[in-house]
């Protein structure tokens, strides 16, 4: 059963992380003017259609407005925090060049974000064990080459506590 | 870097002017999107805020930008109008810098230098009719 839609992929989840346009901080809200006709607004159509989704994933706190047909010339516009505004003319790109440029002037560079992969990894201990969300296995059950969970696979006679006692109460 | 501005967590909004009945206060909506967590698409979700506009200059369906203030200015008011984007009925591609309206520019439709050979003889005809008929009376 397939998904419904013309490209059902821009709704999943493998695709939205594959966005690789983080904005700075700086940024506050972007607006993207394109008409619905028209060869020019061709990358800008496609651009909202492919790219979007990903750049509101990665950005969940920038607003993003779209509007159709009310200028000639298709845009992007980004309202940074110092009051700047930047102005992105798109007429004739296609939606990679676009996404791009994009990163290239407002994105964070692939430094930025290993050094804030890094400093999110420092904080959490891989190795100690507990609930998923604050570590990354539950028990040493669920590792391969350990004593699988009992729950599961009864443990050897020799592990068992009550074996254990019985054979000490023997001797 | 600027004046701490707390109180809102919105410092700057882009939104459409929905209502300008109180005085010196435009109502804005604001649409940001927001992923359904089932379905995995944006959606638009629509929140109102109050900014204040001192010189009642925005008419309903502009598009404005808003700025937080530094603090609230009354109950409901956080914002301030920063900038007009888009004028309603006079929108100005930023680009080119000329009146534009739809997909075609407004600035070429009332050019008298346009005008054919066959359109100004027809014109200084009708003219000369005119002038005619207002002897006669």
């Amino acid at each position: 059963m397939p998904m419904k839609g013309r490209f059902p992929i821009r709704r999943t989840l493998r695709y939205l992380s594959q966005g690789d346009v983080v904005f700075k901080s700086a940024v506050k809200v972007m607006t993207v003017n394109y008409n619905t006709a028209g060869e020019l607004s061709e990358g800008a159509r496609k651009f909202v259609f492919f790219n979007i989704p990903q750049i509101q994933y990665k950005n969940p706190w920038v607003q993003i407005m779209l509007f159709k047909n009310m200028t000639p010339s298709p845009f992007l516009r980004f309202y940074l925090d110092n009051g700047e505004q930047v102005l992105v003319d798109v007429e004739d790109k296609t939606n990679k060049e676009i996404t791009e440029h994009i990163k290239k002037i407002l994105g964070k560079s692939k430094e930025t974000l290993e050094k804030e992969e890094k400093e999110r990894k420092k904080l959490s201990h891989p190795a100690t064990f507990g609930p998923k969300k604050y570590h990354l296995r539950e028990c040493m059950c669920e590792i391969e080459g350990q004593v699988p969970c009992p729950a599961i696979v009864p443990l050897p006679k020799e592990m068992r506590g009550k074996y254990k006692t019985a054979m000490k109460n023997e001797a | 870097m600027s004046i701490p501005r707390g109180a809102v967590h919105a410092k700057w909004i882009v939104g459409r002017v929905i209502g300008t009945k109180m005085q010196k206060t435009a109502k804005v909506r604001v649409t940001r999107l927001v992923l359904d967590p089932y379905l995995l698409k944006f959606f638009n979700k629509r929140k109102t805020y109050f900014a204040h506009d001192p010189l009642q200059q925005c008419v309903v369906g502009d598009i404005v930008l808003l700025k937080a203030l530094p603090e609230r200015r009354s109950k409901h008011v956080k914002h301030e109008l920063a900038e007009i984007v888009f004028k309603v009925g006079n929108v100005i591609d930023p680009i080119t810098g000329k009146p534009c309206a739809g997909t075609r520019f407004l600035e070429n439709l009332s050019d008298s230098e346009n005008l054919t050979e066959a359109d100004t003889t027809y014109l200084s005809e009708k003219l000369q009719e005119l002038k005619v008929c207002s002897t006669d009376k």
